[in-house]
């Protein structure tokens, strides 16, 4: 039996985790999916409960505003990285994935940003970010891809 | 058959009451899931919070849903092939902490099958002509199977 690869999929909570989580069933056949969140006080509890077999870290939440956390946030990632060895990572956003990228560009590790849907008019502040390092950068509105840098390949929803 | 939801969260009593007060103008029936609001619908069937089998079954049977701008039940509603009307929360009414809502309706209207108001006369004049408002077509859930596709590939380049 051939072992899994496994895949990190990170993000924000709410509407950027719903997104993650319809793209990363349909890769929990062909993958080992491993979860990163920042859980706050409305998420912890609930995630535990919903998802028992699910492996999912919590991280302290960034935003671009922020600088401070993003040490303590980088470093969480960093641990996850280097304990989960993952082939890949998955993150529709927002500041936390974008860390994740930088981070698992720098270990060599293929690293996928999908920006989220509401962002229609153009790419998000934390997905130029990610742009910067990302393997691979997706848009879910074709008029945001310029066919090349930024791909639309179909959207969530 | 109407269903109206407000999600968890917050309240939305100016959604209810104006969706309760058309139903009464024009003997329509419904279900209505208004959290923790005030206001308490005179025609309309009600309950605060359903369990998910439940809140499934009542879009099951709707025709149409009414909604607060948010994912989750957009989502919920392309699933079951439901049109949705999508309405905005007002930070300035106290509805919301912010009113990412209503940039929430840029996209979301772009969504087949989505259709959103801004306002009380915007949403009458949806469910004056509700019977021409049309579901997401049956293969608009191959967009989110494609991006996947797409992303399993990317992984393993």
């Amino acid at each position: 039996m051939s072992v899994k690869p496994t895949l990190l999929a990170i993000s924000s909570p709410g509407g950027h985790w719903i997104q993650l989580n319809r793209l990363s069933v349909g890769l929990e056949e062909r993958y080992r999916v491993v979860y990163a969140m920042p859980a706050g006080l409305f998420t912890s509890t609930s995630l535990g409960e919903r998802e028992p077999t699910r492996k999912v870290y919590s991280v302290v939440d960034v935003s671009a505003d922020d600088k401070w956390r993003l040490i303590p946030c980088a470093l969480q990632v960093l641990y996850i990285l280097l304990k989960e060895r993952p082939k890949a990572i998955l993150s529709t956003g927002a500041a936390p994935g974008a860390v994740a990228i930088w981070l698992g560009s720098f270990l060599g590790i293929r690293t996928i940003w999908v920006d989220s849907i509401a962002n229609v008019k153009q790419i998000s502040r934390a997905g130029k970010l990610a742009q910067k390092r990302a393997d691979v950068f997706l848009t879910q509105w074709e008029q945001l891809s310029d066919g090349q840098a930024i791909q639309y390949k179909g959207a969530v929803l | 058959m109407i269903f109206v939801a407000v999600g968890t969260q917050f309240p939305f009593d100016r959604l209810i009451r104006a969706v309760d007060e058309w139903a009464a103008q024009h003997a329509l029936t419904g279900m209505a899931q208004i959290a923790s609001g005030e206001y308490l619908p005179q025609t309309l069937q009600w309950e605060r919070f359903m369990t998910t089998a439940v809140f499934n079954q009542h879009v099951q049977n709707a025709d149409l849903i009414i909604s607060h701008a948010g994912m989750g039940n957009i989502i919920t509603a392309l699933e079951h092939r439901k049109p949705i009307i999508v309405m905005n929360r007002q930070h300035a009414l106290g509805e919301h902490r912010n009113d990412h809502q209503l940039d929430g309706l840029a996209w979301m209207g772009q969504l087949p099958g989505v259709y959103t108001a801004t306002t009380q006369d915007e949403l009458y004049a949806l469910l004056a002509r509700q019977h021409t408002l049309q579901a997401a077509p049956l293969d608009n859930d191959s967009r989110r199977q494609t991006l996947v596709d797409f992303i399993d590939q990317a992984i393993r380049a």
